[in-house]
């Protein structure tokens, strides 16, 4: 019966131990449950807790391991001291005018053109990367109850904008979740901000005044993640319907596999089998489709921000330019029209404010023939 | 296509930093913090941070060194360069510009390499070895993660991982074979087989051998003593060879990577470096940047396909319009020659 259990524990870690499918790409399927008892089983707890071991106690435990006398301990400490490695220079802004390592010979050579140009760019994505990872680091909350537990897994997931095939040809814009492990998958799709959520149905170009106030998120509620051949249905409420039917009988009219369907909401990222690296998909909406790649999974660390209210955490979003009025330039479009005469270009973007100057007279009327629908800027999560 | 991240361009020449250092704590053939300290004091390794401006910039550049010197830390390479990239890491750790500090990622896969390394070196009471790695794990320097670096399925990620024959290990086979565990088995195995046959057939004749386990482990042993003695014969005289062949060794060497890369298949050594194992160069079809120029990439997957599949001459349906410009100025749409830095 040992010999059995003890074989199977093999066979765990054996599957378990997550390695590259194809190298620098993705891993192999692994369980993210016993993934973090793997990981637990062979480490000591103090190397993964929030506080520090008093460094008395950390050397009476070395002395005690390795078997020796305080005074070597002594003259290891000083020897390995990170003094001795410390350079010479005290500037650390300005490369050192004594180069024979290959990386400041680049890094010099740079900098030397960049001081033969005019002005400098800096490109605006790269000054903001790591605004929103910055905010959040080391937070720790007020309330303890709300402080992660030790040994908890974290997941990263890059969750790509819906593709618009002539934007998505030069940068792939991406937003970054980082999850809890015992999150269920509801709490990230309800974390995940698409502009699609906040569009408006129905033409106003009689009705200027009547724009109703609910959006589509209210409406269409049903999603799915697809993650390895199964289909996790948002099914919270009422309304949501199983959009991966249509998929699923698709499928098995034409000799694929079997899918499997599962609940969103009861299902944690610690039950499931996962790929690292590997692109998979989110629906909302009925087709607002968008690619998922889980980028990390990792244990939690002291300087992460431990407060389990803030995750689902946002670490980065990829800013969109927002769109501006055709007319003025300066506030943000609420109004896309098409087939009009009086505009421009064939769809025409307005802002509130020309939009009623341009096409209702002082009483209210409409002038000239055009349609009108409410427009929700990309923009507007920044 | 994504543009190659600025860290990038820095992968190759703190690749070549980092074996520059590790070659010559390889020379002094002592595994001592005290000469690897040395070292990098010479060489002044901690500038290698000095001179990036922005805070982004300064972290991946961080994160970037991490993951080129952890490499060296897994096998195959051999005790005295994973010893010396476990310095190097920690060097690097606590020479950082960046706070809060930039962690390293470790994975579950290569954690158990890296605790048999560290057993390793506490039976062989390589004490400074031992207290690095503590000091590294109490001061919260690693991240226990599932890969050894975050996978976002982008092409940039993708570089060719080329193990160095001068830090690889010499693979002692017989050793492996004849292990202690091996032998206990072995042993197991033969005495049980002697009572099953005492007790099955009366006295018979010796037809099996006698203290097996016992010759194995002298040949054994007789192997690695002659091993160890030939190897330091053939690095005295190889030591003066190198540097004639070097020069065409290394032309030769390069040739038959390109022709081992474009066939996929493994790569003979030069007749000079018979002696060194053959290495398997395998290649991601379409992804390999280091045999492309800048200039030339291979066609896209959305190239590929419109050529396959598509239409011929089919003009594109988006046209791009700029209000504040005339119709008739065709050249305000075009992009401007810009000057860019040449990496």
């Amino acid at each position: 019966m040992a010999e059995c259990r003890t074989l199977m524990s093999e066979e765990k870690q054996h599957k378990n131990v997550p390695v590259y499918e194809f190298m620098d790409v993705n891993s192999k399927e692994f369980h993210v449950g016993i993934f973090r008892d793997l990981w637990l089983d062979v480490l000591n707890p103090e190397v993964y807790s929030y506080s520090d071991t008093a460094s008395e106690i950390e050397d009476v435990g070395f002395i005690e391991e390795v078997g020796i006398e305080p005074k070597t301990l002594e003259e290891l400490k000083s020897i390995c001291s990170v003094d001795s490695l410390r350079s010479g220079h005290e500037d650390t802004d300005n490369v050192p005018s004594d180069l024979h390592l290959s990386t400041l010979k680049l890094r010099k050579r740079r900098q030397d053109y960049k001081e033969t140009l005019t002005r400098d760019t800096v490109d605006r994505h790269e000054v903001y990367a790591n605004e929103m990872e910055m905010i959040y680091v080391g937070k720790k909350p007020d309330n303890l109850r709300d402080l992660i537990p030790e040994g908890e897994i974290i997941l990263t997931f890059n969750i790509m904008y819906p593709i618009l095939f002539q934007r998505f040809k030069h940068v792939r814009a991406y937003q970054t979740l980082q999850v809890l492990g015992s999150q269920k998958l509801s709490d990230l799709r309800d974390a995940i901000c698409c502009v699609s959520d906040l569009q408006v149905f129905g033409e106003f170009s009689s009705t200027p005044d009547m724009v109703p106030q609910f959006i589509s998120k209210d409406h269409y509620k049903s999603a799915f993640f697809f993650f390895n051949g199964t289909f996790f249905n948002d099914t919270r409420f009422p309304e949501c319907q199983d959009i991966s039917i249509t998929t699923q009988e698709w499928a098995r009219s034409r000799d694929f596999p079997e899918f499997k369907t599962a609940k969103m909401e009861d299902t944690s990222f610690y039950d499931l089998k996962m790929k690292v690296g590997f692109p998979y998909l989110y629906t909302h909406q009925g087709d607002c489709e968008h690619v998922v790649i889980l980028t990390d999974v990792r244990l939690v660390h002291q300087d992460d921000c431990l407060d389990i209210k803030l995750y689902p955490l946002i670490t980065h979003k990829h800013r969109v330019v927002t769109r501006k009025c055709s007319v003025c330039h300066l506030y943000i479009s609420r109004w896309i029209t098409t087939n009009d005469a009086f505009a421009p270009t064939e769809p025409c973007l307005f802002c509130d404010q020309c939009f009623r100057m341009f096409h209702y007279d002082d009483k209210g009327n409409k002038l000239g023939d055009f349609l009108a629908y409410a427009y929700v800027d990309p923009g507007t999560f920044n | 296509m994504a543009r190659k991240k600025v860290c990038e361009y820095y992968w190759a020449p703190f690749k070549s930093d980092c074996e520059e250092l590790l070659g010559r704590f390889q020379q002094t053939e002592s595994v001592r913090f005290e000469e690897f300290s040395a070292i990098w004091r010479e060489m002044d390794f901690s500038a290698v941070f000095f001179g990036t401006h922005s805070d982004h910039e300064k972290r991946s550049f961080t994160q970037l060194t991490f993951t080129i010197a952890y490499r060296y830390i897994l096998p195959p390479y051999s005790f005295q360069i994973r010893v010396g990239s476990l310095y190097m890491i920690y060097g690097l750790y606590n020479t950082q510009l960046t706070w809060p500090k930039e962690k390293i990622r470790i994975a579950l896969k290569d954690w158990y390499d890296v605790q048999k390394l560290i057993t390793d070196a506490k039976t062989c009471q390589h004490l400074d070895v031992v207290y690095i790695f503590k000091r590294l794990l109490s001061s919260k320097a690693f991240c226990f993660t599932a890969m050894p670096k975050k996978l976002t399925f982008e092409g940039s990620g993708r570089v060719q991982h080329n193990v160095n024959e001068e830090f690889r290990d010499r693979r002692d086979r017989v050793a492996e074979l004849a292990s202690t565990e091996m032998l206990e088995e072995i042993a197991n195995v033969h005495g049980h087989y002697e009572r099953l046959k005492k007790s099955a057939t009366p006295t018979s004749s010796g037809v099996t051998l006698l203290n097996l386990t016992y010759s194995v482990k002298k040949c054994a042993s007789e192997y690695q003593q002659w091993q160890d003695k030939t190897a330091a014969a053939k690095d005295k005289s190889s030591k003066e060879e190198t540097t004639q062949k070097s020069e065409s060794s290394s032309r030769a060497d390069l040739l038959a990577a390109i022709k081992s890369k474009t066939y996929g298949q493994v790569s003979k050594g030069t007749k000079s470096r018979r002696h060194r194992r053959v290495e398997m160069v395998t290649s991601d079809p379409g992804t390999d940047e280091a045999l492309f120029s800048q200039k030339k990439r291979p066609p896209s997957l959305r190239t590929r396909t419109w050529q396959n599949f598509g239409k011929p001459g089919q003009p594109e349906p988006t046209k791009e319009w700029l209000l504040s410009v005339m119709e008739e100025d065709k050249t305000a749409l075009k992009r401007k020659e810009q000057r860019r830095f040449k990496w």
